[in-house]
């Protein structure tokens, strides 16, 4: 399956790079134009329009493909207001279409400027437009690269065993038919049958002999004890303990991509850790506030569009077919203690990353702390009291002496390590 | 030193009976049978090690295949578009009103999970009463009604709105009557609405119908002074009280109000300044109030409109014709005392009675005419609008039926089927209408008989308003998108009627756009968004103006004498019909939380019963728990006997409010028997009083009463003081003369920040229970079920107990002489404790946990974890005050629990940062602990110290009285610190030395000396 789509690749590559020549070729003399066009284009244009996509205004590619009266055009990129307040009725109806939501004026755009500006989108367009013909394979292909499925796994099991126990059943059946033929020759099988008896009973002796050896004994025991103790022990206490658990999310989300690569705040997204006990996952408002542009022809940033009832060709909402989307929760802290994420970012000021661990180098998030009581502990104990610039223990006395005395006054003073600070 | 007065909480206890000693003996009442698996067939049979092999074997092979499982995968789906003003984890608070108090209602994630008072509602001031508090649970009913059915199969609105439109057309064209039976609408909208459909329906009529009724008030003002209104009581003006039967702390008009106002005159502060007022009870049962009163005198109904007159008689120096002097030489003397200091305080008096009788409320109007109450203690100018209903005209609606000349009737928060006393009169007369309609949010009573179910939202996911008090709005907002398909009962009423405006809110909007919002000094949206943040408008009161009686008394005096003649006739029995604080009228029956909210005289859970006098019960030769039937103006239900001290000899009262038939798998599972067809129609109003007998069935019953759980081996934990004493000497009783050296075994605790303690003022404290409901849904506390209270095993980690005891002035009593006072249970007198963890701080349990499971904070608080427990119980057996409890069951994941919190929908009001304990574990007060720590992070967010009050307990925050004071006793300035320098401050038990949280402070009675016979 893998060759087939690489070898549509590989062909629509080809495909690609031919038409690529062909258009250079004829467009030659336009060439430069669109250059301008391009670059004038990606200043002025991009923050409300895709060619192949409607984002804020309609998809340019397909728009300029049916409006070919160019005077027009031009008329309405330098300054569209002045069309509808004349009430053109073209310019009244896409100005209804799109709610009644002006474009910018751009009077400093010479006819020349938007005629390159014309002839760039619109080549870009057909470039476009043969493009996926080829691209076609990939997409189709896309799907089964995700791996095989379970039913191909288990089905290569099961041929394996099945392969195994024929091999077996087959070599038993070869040295019978050898035991055969030497018997029938009437040699062998004599010699053959002595040393047969022979070898066990020499093996049964060493075993016999070592048994004999208490040392050996009680030193195997010894290590036998010692290893199933600290093996049980150790799971014992890592019962429950799920360091490292890595479940797969709906949605390949990339906080390496986001928070490394990109450097956005956590708090953009988790906001509720500076205000609530919840860090809370993002609603998708959010991540509509930049994927409503942002990387719009991704599977993944589709899945999101499903979730919301969203569709991007006409960037309109339809909630009866929105639902929600499912995460897998990584961190399950038990429901009798009690975790309050402001408490520790906002008040201890703590960093995320001190119990999440490096987030920012996580394709897939895990957890990357054990989450367990002694854990929490550990630090209540060592964590000293982010006092400096608060208020609230101004009238704590005994805790002002404390400090006097050049004590430290940790978490764990305060009484931070109390069942009922957690537990309730 | 203390007094050798004895209290007890019940006569069990009084009286030591074999059963209660032994139950007694133990803390569980209920021991493992570990003696009877020991001696049976377990060690002593022949294969005793084979056996422990076997289950040892089991055992082990069953906690390693359930080690084997796989850890569960958690989902976690947040919001597909969050909504700005929710943050998962963060509480969202709105303004709302729960029977015209404005209310904050918690929400998290969109989901309402406790009421709470707005401290600035003019009636309560923060606090909320039981009902209140347990409203929210009501939210999340399963039992609640989830489609509209139309002739008792589901249909759409669509459907249920032509079909009622259509039928409303052909009897508009009919010209028959159109009724609309609501219990008091005081909502403005709601009656702008009404009035907009009768406008519609001109041949249509509202009637306002309460179950339990005050139209002898209202109609006795409009007799007295041509002003047909509830008044508007100032309790707090009154230095001298006397209440006939009126039990206005509880259940009469306004309880929480008046709570709060009565307190004002008895509490700390006004101790301190050597002030407390004087409160004299009459009446037939022991109620909430009569518990509280300073002085109690016991008094038949029948006797009850005499002692009016003779009061009247008295004060004004006349006598009206036929008045006698009665009977009952203590009542005459109480009257003659009472009416002496009722004009010693002239203008700081009043007096109030409980009747619904017109006569008698005329009769009590012309005597708190003379002595100068109206225009201070009573406010006729500033009305109450809580009660308006009219017991004619429901009547009248019946007869109008019967006639045939009504086609359509429209049920508003209206159950009549259940509590409209001639219940058979009403089956028969709706049959003859054509059109029957009821907004019940259940499958009720009167919805059986109806052939429209629209049910109405809850209050909680419905707009509205209400103007309970002259000049006092309140915006009711929703906090909740409707959980069933229900709709607005006014929503319903505007479709119906063809009104341009088809949406409620944009109705409630309109009227307050129009004719509210500027009485608040209110405009535009601004305004709209002012009122909604704040709950509330207040117009500035009216001048009270002063009102004289001056009506002919003769024909008044003359009905009540008839009628109190009819009532001793025959020398029956008289049964009084009266509600309990914890069921009222009943509309909340399906609630578990109030249905095991013990009741704060008789402390019965999940029943009623009748209450009758020790004196008669023996007379009669029967014991408590013994059947009877009630049988009264042709009605008769079987009810076990209760012994209630205090009750009058010769009298029954029995609740309402119980023996619902429909409504809810609460109720359904059948909850006592329903006394409303006791009622009876006189002169114009329902009466709770009539004659009865009694007859035993030679069958008993089981009685859940908790009155004895958690009892102290009669050590002695109230302290008590009069008036007199304690002017004379602040600290009389309290324990706090002379100093002793205190000793102590343990090293104290450091507590460098805080140390949370609690002062609770007994003599504030009035018994509501309030208090139980709000920690309920504070802190997710499992209810049990009648059968499980009955073996002790309720889970309230605070408990209200309730102390009798024998007026004795000044003598002391011996154990011998003990024995001759039995006969004499009429005159006793009550003290409430509210009992919960007290936080010692050399705690018995720490000492005996041998997993450490409950240890001692910094903070002073006595911590439990849960999830550390083994549940070997010792620490419950070491607290002297018994207030750990026991998780015998998994409350949330067995089906024996199914209507509470086994159940999908009512595990919704669960407080999210509460843990749900487990089988097996114990539990007990936290001193709200998630509140502590929420409130100290939200201090250090803002980077200040921490206030004083800012942390509210959940108990404290609900009581009107302001009994309970929580605080940081580290800081001198607090409130709490100041509270407990009081010297009435004394510690229960204190003689252990386990140095307890909680202080409380000595109740004072201003007892009369002349009185106390």
């Amino acid at each position: 399956m893998r060759n087939i789509s690489l070898i549509f690749k590989q062909f629509s590559r080809s495909v690609l790079l031919v038409a690529g020549l062909g258009l250079y070729t004829l467009n030659a003399n336009a060439q430069t134009d669109a250059a301008k066009g391009e670059a004038i284009f990606k200043a002025k244009c991009t923050a409300c329009h895709k060619i192949d996509q409607r984002v804020i205004g309609p998809a340019l590619g397909p728009q300029l493909t049916s409006e070919t009266d160019d005077a027009y055009l031009t008329k309405w990129i330098q300054n569209n207001q002045a069309l509808i307040a004349a009430k053109n009725p073209k310019a009244l109806k896409i100005y209804n279409e799109y709610n009644q939501a002006g474009m910018t004026v751009f009077a400093e755009l010479s006819d020349a400027d938007v005629g390159n500006i014309l002839t760039y989108i619109r080549g870009e367009w057909k470039t476009m437009q043969e493009a996926p013909k080829g691209g076609g394979g990939t997409s189709t292909a896309a799907p089964q690269e995700t791996g095989p499925s379970n039913l191909v796994i288990w089905g290569l099991i099961g041929v394996i065993v099945i392969a195994f126990i024929v091999i077996l059943v087959l070599n038993k059946v070869i040295a019978t038919l050898e035991r055969l033929l030497l018997r029938n020759k009437g040699l062998l099988v004599e010699e053959e049958e002595t040393e047969a008896t022979k070898e066990p009973v020499d093996k049964f002796a060493t075993v016999k002999r070592l048994a004999k050896n208490k040392k050996l004994v009680f030193f195997i025991v010894l290590c036998g004890t010692i290893a199933m103790g600290s093996w049980s022990w150790t799971t014992i206490w890592n019962t429950n303990v799920h360091s490292g658990y890595q479940p797969v999310q709906p949605i390949k989300y990339s906080h390496e991509l986001h928070a490394g690569a990109m450097k956005i705040d956590c708090q953009y997204c988790h906001s509720g850790a500076y205000k609530s006990k919840n860090a809370s996952i993002p609603s998708l408002n959010v991540c509509m506030n930049c994927h409503k542009v942002v990387k719009t022809e991704s599977p993944e940033i589709h899945k999101i569009y499903d979730a919301l009832g969203y569709d991007p060709k006409t960037a309109k909402y339809d909630s009866t077919k929105a639902h929600p989307i499912q995460w897998v929760r990584i961190h399950n802290l038990p429901d009798f203690a009690y975790f309050n994420h402001s408490q520790h970012v906002k008040v201890a000021g703590l960093k995320c990353q001190q119990c999440h661990g490096p987030v920012q180098t996580m394709k897939e998030v895990y957890q990357y702390s054990p989450l367990t009581m002694k854990w929490c502990i550990q630090c209540h104990k060592r964590t000293e009291v982010n006092y400096k610039g608060s208020g609230y223990y101004d009238n704590m006395i005994e805790v002002h002496d404390r400090i006097k005395r050049g004590e430290k006054v940790t978490e764990a003073a305060l009484g931070g390590i109390e069942c009922g600070k957690c537990h309730y | 030193m203390d007094s050798n007065k004895k209290y007890w909480k019940g006569l069990e206890e009084l009286n030591k009976t074999p059963e209660f000693v032994e139950k007694n003996k133990h803390e569980f009442a209920e021991p493992i049978p570990i003696e009877e698996v020991l001696s049976g067939a377990g060690l002593s049979s022949k294969t005793p090690r084979r056996d422990f092999l076997k289950a040892l074997g089991f055992g082990v092979g069953a906690v390693t295949l359930a080690a084997c499982q796989k850890v569960p995968v958690h989902k976690s789906i947040p919001y597909l578009i969050k909504p700005e003003e929710v943050t998962p984890g963060v509480a969202n608070y709105y303004s709302s009103t729960f029977e015209g108090s404005a209310i904050l209602v918690k929400t998290r994630e969109g989901r309402p999970i406790k009421v709470e008072g707005n401290p600035n509602d003019l009636l309560s001031k923060g606090g909320l009463s039981a009902h209140a508090q347990a409203s929210v649970l009501d939210l999340y009913d399963g039992g609640r009604v989830k489609d509209p059915m139309l002739n008792g199969s589901d249909a759409g609105w669509a459907q249920v709105d032509t079909f009622v439109k259509n039928e409303l057309a052909a009897i508009k064209g009919a010209g028959k009557g159109i009724r609309l039976i609501s219990s008091t609408v005081h909502s403005p909208s709601t009656l702008a609405v009404i009035a907009d459909f009768v406008a519609a329906y001109p041949t249509a009529k509202h009637i306002n119908y309460d179950a339990v009724s005050y139209t002898g008030i209202i109609q006795a003002n409009q007799n007295s002074f041509g002003k047909a209104v509830l008044p508007h009581y100032n309790f707090d003006k009154a230095d001298v009280i006397v209440s006939f039967g009126a039990d206005f702390l509880g259940t009469w008009i306004s309880g929480e109000e008046f709570t709060r106002q009565y307190v004002q005159n008895r509490n700390n502060k006004s101790l301190e300044s050597k002030k407390m007022s004087r409160h004299i009870q009459f009446e037939t049962g022991m109620s909430l109030t009569g518990t509280n009163a300073d002085v109690r005198i016991p008094v038949k109904p029948s006797e009850e409109g005499l002692a009016l007159i003779n009061l009247y008689n008295a004060i004004s120096g006349t006598s009206l014709p036929g008045s006698k002097p009665l009977a009952n030489a203590t009542v005459d003397k109480a009257i003659m005392i009472a009416a002496k200091e009722l004009q010693a305080a002239k203008g700081k008096a009043l007096v109030v009675a409980g009747s619904n009788d017109v006569a008698t409320q005329i009769l009590v109007n012309a005597i708190n005419s003379m002595l100068g109450s109206y225009g201070t203690t009573i406010d006729l100018d500033n009305p109450s609008h809580q009660y308006a209903g009219n017991d004619a005209e429901l009547v009248e609606f019946i007869n109008e039926a019967k006639r045939g000349e009504v086609g359509a009737v429209f049920f508003m928060d209206a159950n009549p089927a259940y509590n409209f006393y001639a219940n058979a009169d009403l089956k028969e007369a709706l049959k003859k209408v054509r059109l029957k309609v009821t907004f019940a949010d259940h499958a009720d009573e009167t919805s059986e008989l109806c052939n429209v179910l629209a049910p109405n939202h809850h209050y909680l996911e419905s707009w509205g308003d209400d103007n309970a008090v002259e000049g006092y709005y309140t915006i009711m907002q929703p906090t909740i998108n409707p959980v069933y398909n229900t709709r607005q009962a006014e929503q319903s009423l505007l479709l119906w009627s063809d009104s341009p405006v088809k949406d409620y809110y944009t109705y409630v909007r309109n009227n307050w756009d129009k004719n509210l919002l500027a009485k608040g000094g209110l405009a535009g949206q601004s305004g709209w968004e002012t009122l909604l943040q704040n709950g509330f408008i207040k117009v500035a009161d009216a001048a009270a103006g002063t009102y004289t009686f001056n009506q002919d008394l003769n024909a008044v005096a003359q009905t009540i004498l008839n009628q109190s003649s009819k009532l001793a006739e025959g020398n029956k029995m008289e049964l009084q019909i009266y509600q309990t604080v914890a069921m009222r009228d009943g509309k909340r029956a399906n609630n578990p939380w109030l249905q095991e909210l013990p009741d704060p005289v008789s402390k019965v859970t999940w029943d009623n019963f009748a209450a009758m006098a020790p004196a008669d019960i023996k007379k009669l030769g029967y014991n408590q728990g013994d059947l009877v039937k009630v049988e009264a103006n042709g009605y008769s239900i079987n009810l076990p006997v209760l012994l209630q001290p205090g009750q009058a000899q010769g009298t029954v009262s029995v609740a309402v409010g119980y023996g619902r038939s429909k409504g809810g798998a609460v109720v359904e599972g059948g909850i006592g028997q329903n006394a409303f067809p006791f009622h009876s129609f006189r002169n114009g109003t329902f009466q709770t009083s009539s004659p009865a007998t009694i007859t035993a069935l030679g069958d008993t019953y089981l009685l859940a009463q908790t009155q004895t759980h958690h009892s102290y081996e009669g050590r002695n934990v109230i302290r008590e003081a009069s008036f007199k004493e304690y002017v004379k000497n602040p600290s009389v009783n309290s324990g706090n003369e002379g100093e002793h050296k205190k000793y102590s075994l343990w090293d104290e605790y450091e507590r460098p920040a805080y140390n949370w303690v609690m002062a609770i003022d007994l003599n504030a404290c009035t018994g509501c229970g309030a208090c139980v409901v709000a920690c309920n849904a504070e802190n997710n506390i499992p209810v049990v079920g009648k059968l499980e209270v009955s073996r002790r095993r309720e889970m309230h980690w605070i408990r209200i107990d309730r102390y009798y005891s024998f007026n004795e002035e000044g003598k002391e009593i011996t154990e011998e002489r003990e024995i001759d006072k039995l006969e004499n249970f009429d005159n006793v007198s009550v003290v409430h404790q509210p009992m919960l963890c007290q936080h010692c701080d050399h705690a018995p349990c720490e000492t005996v946990c041998p997993v450490l499971a409950t240890v001692h904070s910094a903070e002073g608080l006595n911590h439990m974890a849960y999830n550390r427990c083994i549940g070997t119980r010792y620490c419950a057996n070491n607290c002297p005050f018994k207030v750990r409890r026991f998780n015998w069951f998994n409350y949330w994941n067995d089906s024996r629990f199914d209507n509470y919190l086994n159940n999908e929908h009512t595990q919704l009001v669960l407080n999210p940062d509460v843990t749900t304990r487990f089988r097996g574990v114990m539990e007990k007060c936290s001193m709200c602990i998630q509140r502590i720590q929420a409130g100290k992070l939200h201090a250090k967010m803002e980077k200040r110290p921490l206030k004083d009050g800012e942390v509210k307990v959940a108990c404290q925050q609900t009581c009107s009285a302001n009994a309970i004071i929580f605080g940081n006793v580290n800081d001198p300035e607090s409130e709490v610190a100041k509270a407990l320098k009081s010297e009435r401050t004394y510690y229960v038990l204190e003689e252990l030395n386990v140095q307890p949280g909680i202080g409380y402070q000595v109740k004072v009675r201003n007892t009369s000396s002349e009185l106390q016979a």
